[in-house]
């Protein structure tokens, strides 16, 4: 894959994607090395994940969650890659250095998807914007989103490929945008259902538009042909590289309640959730929304990208508009999915018509524009970043190193335990921890009907689930003896009335008395449940061990080995001066 | 590190020639070796020592196995082969191997245990209640110095006291090192002293013998802050004990049209209770199955 | 640029408008004024639900002659009770009858609490005031105690183990000896409409120390199968004092009791160290029938120690004439018990029990500061 030159003209010189990527380095290494997504919501989930890797590559089947589970509910990519770090870096920095490369990819790809609506100098400016966009922040350091991020970052670097394929039929582009869309699917399904699904076919009507453009006399039936090919294609490999994962899904359809997220609240009415999920996610890019619709409906070859953000920015609403539970509504997929990331994507796909803001004012005002958007660009990261502070996931940090210990000692691992008030912190005993539990994080892979049957989530966030978590508590508790469920880690004393009242006595504390451990005596130890989950055929695992990690490796050997049909460069200005649109695409 | 024989060295040459040697001695040698016999005697007490005789002359092997013991240590024929008693600790069946050439002769003998020097007891119950028939058990495992369970019978005396009150003593012999006996718990509360002695050897244990059922509660009734307050008698068993703190009472109060219960704990020897005043209502008290008085608000007991 | 061109992105601005405007008038658009009684009582709790107690007392009647401190106590709880680690979930009304000036509104509330769900069920009045209806909350009568000088005499059993390294044979403390004294297996409703078989009874500890006590029960198949193996969970005291009595139930969702042919019955009993404190006294307990004619076990319990009690537990006890156990109900409450001062609680009762069963009210409880003391 080659790009366009930069643009030589002095002062509206396009800067180097090597600077910016350097800039990412430099912004998230200090914070990556820092471990701040240790502490979000699910990174320490994927680390449990790729924990389980680590070990047993070719064995999904994990004891440690629901009574046990299978691996294959979630596309392993991101968690192996994290494996296999861990092996030299330690679990944790491994993730981290996986978390850095995927944002040095995702730099890239916005770089290259922008490069196909603007000209280099927008596109590197929106690359820059990528860097420093707050809803990056937040889903990298808030939310702990390894996978979705990695799937993103995929994506986009796989469109320009798709584009160029469907333009012009290069093969190389076909094998490299194939390539990467598996390795992004096996990443994280739900980024490339939807969020391919929602950046692709604005880039598809781009390619009709453009069909005709350089010299290029595509026809609409043969962009489509090949658009329908290169899906077609990336389909039957994805359903191949995830086939446990599909054979699973069958097996054990999510049939649970939904449990409620504040992603999927109207924002207007619960203002925290607006903050939360769109304001600090968006930062001052709302300052740009003015330009985005004026020039994203003025200019015909930009409306694609804009009906494509403005589809997804009302999807990334949730419950604001009707938009997202009407496009939703099959399945009850409005209540099973989450719409930070759809926010996410909006974010990424207002950055080309972003980054042409930028350089009409950096050519109106020059260095008082440059530290103007610059400020504007660390503030949205900042406040990315320091909304975990301002308002923190967890309470007060506390260890849990006692918790580990105590189940790793004296035979105490052959009962099952739940954590209540851990936070995500459950994920970190469990992740090291011999000991099974009841509980788990990934709530799709729950098949125990204690779990199931309620509106809630993890037990250890329980009452925040009001009647559906305290009830889903109450009905595992009333089964502990089948589940061999003797130990419970309590960190927050409102759930202690309910283990007095049920039998559960108060035995030894940890961490100068901040957690208490319960015990019921006459529990028996655990045993296999029967719930109709069973591990899956080693077939399976070995599919599972060799696919997404072959996929990924392919698509960076195919982006690396195969070569592309270099063009001659010819800088043209975007916008143009006067007259018809000036088009440039990536190749 | 051994040196290797075979290379072509001047000590090297020595050494080859030196085990050749070695080799043609031990193969003259051998018709002597094989003209031995072993003595043991047929019991030793634990912890004693033994000499085992052989006959012939040579150099020989001695092997002996037996319950947590395993010797090997070269021997000469003919002369006695001293085993201390340190190696002869645990009681059982010891087999003695003397192995010289290619031949081999074994013997047995038993380590019987010593004479009775400690006891393991269990006594159950830890808490009993008063004036109960055959409801303290004892069991003495009766063990050597080497804690050997002594199988020859031992006279074993149990004795069960408490503080101010008779005491119950049964002798007993013990029968393949283990004597038991059954008591009856005495009529006094308090903790009983249960000990298991053999000549020079005694372990205690401790019985806590409580009071039984309540017996004949009585309560009594005075105005109090906000109602009525019942106080019980000192509550006691039918043998005089008081009955232990923490027990629950329970008083009721009925008016005829509603019912007021107060589960009350035994404190200092009496329950008290604070009731509604309801003038004609009538309260009676109960301590288990034990049913106490009855008294009417305003009436006589 | 052209008016033309900025046409678009008016007509796109617009219709992002009105979709915003659609999902907020469909999520229920902006807080409405009180107009009507009901309105006034859905307004009020929906402030509570949020926590947002001084914008519930918005809607309090000037007449109930209370201040929002007191309100907010009424609402939120104090003293540690059920009420103060609970949350408004549902809150469903119907409006009795009404007039120009007033109405009786029904507001039937249903809460999370940390021991599960909590229903509540109350008659409010509503007033006219101005132009706007206000509820007239019925303000907390719980006295202001003065402060108390109490003479505290606290039993306590403490367990000893001996140190590692006794020699062999060292007894230990037994566990507590407790009996099962009566057990009745059931077909009934078990709530939310569940069908299933209970088993009712009762537990004695017989010893002179207290125990920790659980029972289990398994049902057995006509072929000696297992059928289900359930404990009695909350539904009974789990520490009971010597020569305490505590009534359990055991619910097997599901299961029909002609396909059970034996239940077995598990007992298990720990030596713990315990507290003979608080003695809570039920007094005046009577059944009544309530407006909709529901019989309903109703009583004052009373705290007749020196400390708070936290979380009151009421277990009735339900017997026939044979004295056999027929029913068992419980409820929790969610005020606190201070000491000496009468808080009311409510049972629902089996309406088929006939007119006077005889029952026994035991109470369980749990504070704060006791627990893992």
């Amino acid at each position: 894959m080659t790009l366009s030159s930069p643009l030589q003209t002095p002062g509206r010189a396009a800067i180097p994607l090597n600077v910016i990527l350097l800039l990412a380095v430099a912004v998230h290494g200090p914070l990556l090395l820092m471990q701040l997504p240790a502490s979000s919501y699910d990174a320490n989930t994927h680390m449990f994940f790729a924990a389980h890797y680590a070990s047993h590559w070719f064995s999904p089947w994990n004891d440690k969650w629901f009574g046990g589970f299978s691996q294959t509910t979630y596309p392993p990519l991101a968690h192996q890659w994290v494996a296999l770090f861990s092996h030299i870096l330690g679990l944790t920095y491994a993730y981290m250095v996986v978390q850095l490369i995927v944002i040095l990819l995702l730099t890239a790809g916005i770089y290259r998807y922008s490069r196909l609506w603007v000209d280099e100098r927008a596109a590197s400016y929106a690359a820059i914007a990528g860097v420093l966009l707050g809803s990056l922040a937040m889903l990298v350091y808030q939310s702990g989103q390894l996978p979705n991020t990695m799937a993103t970052a995929m994506a986009l670097n796989a469109l320009p490929y798709f584009y160029e394929w469907s333009r012009r039929a290069s093969g190389a582009s076909l094998v490299k945008g194939v390539a990467i869309t598996v390795a992004g699917a096996a990443a994280h399904h739900v980024t490339l259902l939807f969020g391919l699904g929602l950046f692709a076919w604005p880039v598809f009507v781009l390619a009709l538009l453009d069909r005709r453009n350089d010299s290029d006399e595509a026809s609409v039936a043969g962009v489509i042909s090949r658009a329908t090919v290169f899906a077609a294609i990336a389909a039957v490999l994805i359903a191949v590289v995830l086939l446990p994962y599909f054979i699973e899904t069958f097996q054990h359809p999510i049939t649970q309640q939904p449990i409620p997220h504040g992603s999927r609240d109207n924002y207007l009415k619960n203002t925290f959730s607006g903050l939360n999920f769109w304001v600090i996610p968006y930062g001052t890019l709302i300052l740009a929304l003015p330009f985005i619709f004026v020039r994203g409906t003025a200019v015909g070859r930009l409306r694609p990208l804009f009906f494509g953000w403005w589809l997804t920015t009302l999807i990334g609403l949730g419950g604001t508009t009707p938009v997202a539970p009407l496009l939703l509504s099959f399945r009850n997929a409005f209540n099973i999915l989450t719409f930070e990331r759809f926010t996410f994507w909006a974010t990424i796909m207002a950055l080309p018509l972003a980054g042409l803001l930028a350089g009409e004012l950096i050519d109106r005002f020059h260095a008082r524009a440059v530290v103007g958007l610059w400020a504007a660009a660390v503030f949205s990261c900042a406040m990315g970043v320091a909304w975990m502070t301002i308002h923190p996931i967890n309470g007060a940090p506390f260890r849990v190193d006692q918790v580990i210990s105590f189940l790793n000692r004296d035979d105490h691992s052959r009962f099952r335990y739940i954590t209540l008030g851990f936070g995500n912190q459950f994920d970190r005993v469990s992740t090291f921890a011999n000991a099974g539990s009841v509980d788990g994080t990934y709530n799709s892979a729950r098949l125990l009907p204690e779990l199931t049957a309620y509106g809630s989530a993890q037990l250890y966030n329980a009452k925040y689930y009001g009647t559906a978590g305290m009830d889903s508590l109450r009905a595992v508790l009333k089964h502990a003896n089948q589940y061999g469920l003797k130990y419970i880690f309590v960190r927050d004393r409102f759930y202690e009335p309910l283990l007095a009242f049920a039998g559960w006595r108060q035995a030894e504390s940890y961490d100068n008395g901040s957690v208490t451990l319960w015990t019921k005596e006459d529990v028996p130890p655990a045993h296999k449940l029967e719930f109709g989950a069973a591990p899956p055929p080693a077939w399976q695992g070995v599919m599972w061990g060799i696919l997404p990690v072959g996929a990924s490796i392919f698509a960076i050997f195919s982006v690396l080995g195969i070569s592309d049909r270099r063009r001659a460069v010819e800088p043209i200005p975007f916008p143009a001066p006067a007259g018809e649109p000036a088009f440039r695409e990536a190749k | 590190m051994p040196q290797p024989v075979c290379r072509g060295t001047r000590a090297g040459r020595a050494r080859i020639a030196r085990a050749l040697a070695g080799c043609a001695a031990a193969l003259v040698l051998m018709p002597a070796a094989l003209a031995q016999e072993i003595t043991v005697p047929h019991r030793v007490a634990a912890g004693a020592g033994v000499s085992i005789q052989t006959s012939g002359s040579g150099a020989a092997t001695l092997y002996l196995v037996g319950p947590g013991t395993a010797i090997k240590r070269g021997i000469r024929l003919g002369t006695p082969a001293e085993v201390s008693g340190a190696d002869l600790r645990n009681a059982g069946r010891y087999k003695v191997m003397v192995r010289a050439g290619g031949e081999a002769h074994t013997a047995n003998f038993f380590v019987v245990p010593g004479a009775a020097q400690s006891i393991s007891f269990l006594a159950r119950p830890s808490r009993v209640p008063v004036a109960a028939r055959d409801a303290i058990s004892g069991v003495a495992f009766v063990f050597d110095n080497f804690q050997n369970l002594t199988t020859a019978p031992a006279s074993v005396t149990f004795n069960l006291a408490i503080a101010d009150g008779p005491s119950i003593t049964r002798k007993t012999e013990s029968h393949e090192g283990i004597a038991w006996t059954r008591l009856d718990s005495a009529r006094k509360a308090g903790a009983a002293q249960f000990v298991a002695s053999v000549p020079g050897v005694e372990v205690r244990r401790v019985v806590q013998q409580v009071a039984s059922d309540p017996c004949e509660l009585r309560f009594h009734i005075k105005p109090g802050k906000s109602g009525i307050e019942a106080e019980t008698d000192p509550i006691r068993d039918c043998s005089g004990n008081a009955v232990p703190d923490g027990t629950i009472v329970t008083f009721t109060e009925n008016d005829g049209r509603t019912r007021s219960t107060v589960d009350a704990r035994i404190k200092r020897g009496v329950a008290q209770a604070q009731l509604p005043a309801a003038p004609g209502a009538t309260i009676t008290v109960a301590s288990g199955v034990v049913a106490g008085n009855e008294v009417r608000v305003g009436g006589e007991p | 640029m052209t008016i033309r061109r900025l046409g678009l992105a008016a007509l796109m601005a617009i219709a992002t408008l009105v979709l915003l405007a659609a999902g907020y008038a469909s999520s229920g658009g902006a807080a409405s004024h009180a107009n009507t009684p009901e309105a006034a009582v859905r307004s009020l709790y929906d402030h509570v639900r949020t926590r947002d107690f001084p914008g519930a007392f918005r809607y309090v009647a000037v007449a109930s002659n209370t201040d929002v401190e007191r309100f907010t106590r009424d609402v939120a709880g104090r003293d540690g009770s059920l009420r103060t680690l609970s949350t408004l979930q549902d809150v469903n009304t119907s409006v009795l009858h009404e007039n120009d000036t007033e109405a009786a509104v029904r507001a039937n509330t249903h809460w999370s609490s940390a021991v599960g769900s909590l229903y509540d069920s109350r008659e409010l009045r509503v007033v006219r005031e101005n132009e706007d209806w206000k509820v007239v909350w019925p303000s907390d009568k719980t006295p202001n105690v003065p402060p108390q000088v109490l003479a505290l005499n606290f039993l306590r059993w403490e367990i000893i183990h001996p140190a590692a390294g006794e020699d062999w044979g060292a007894q230990n403390a037994e566990a507590p000896r407790v009996r099962i004294l009566n057990m009745t297996p059931l077909q009934h409703d078990l709530g939310n409409g569940l069908q299933g078989v209970m088993i009712l009874g009762e537990i004695v500890n017989e010893d002179t120390v207290p125990g920790f006590v659980s029972v289990t029960a398994t049902l057995l198949g006509a072929n000696g199968e297992s059928l289900g193996q359930e404990t009695a969970f909350d539904k009974i005291s789990h520490t009971l004092l010597p020569r305490e009595v505590s009534p359990f139930r055991i619910d097997f969702p599901g299961a029909k009791l002609a396909d059970i042919r034996k239940v077995t019955m598990e007992p298990t009993a720990l030596l713990v160290p315990a507290s003979a404190d608080p003695v809570i006294g039920v007094l005046h307990q009577r059944i009544e029938t309530d407006a909709r004619g529901h019989k309903i076990l109703k009583g004052e319990l009373v705290n007749q120690s020196g400390e708070t009690v936290n979380i009151p537990h009421v277990i009735a006890t339900f017997y026939n004439e044979a004295g056999k156990v027929i029913w068992v109900s419980d409820g929790y409450v969610d005020h606190a018990l201070q000491p000496q001062i009468p808080e009311p609680f409510q049972l629902e009762v089996r309406d088929d029990m006939g007119a006077t069963p005889r029952f026994r009210v035991t109470v369980n409880q749990y504070t704060i500061e006791r627990q893992g003391a």
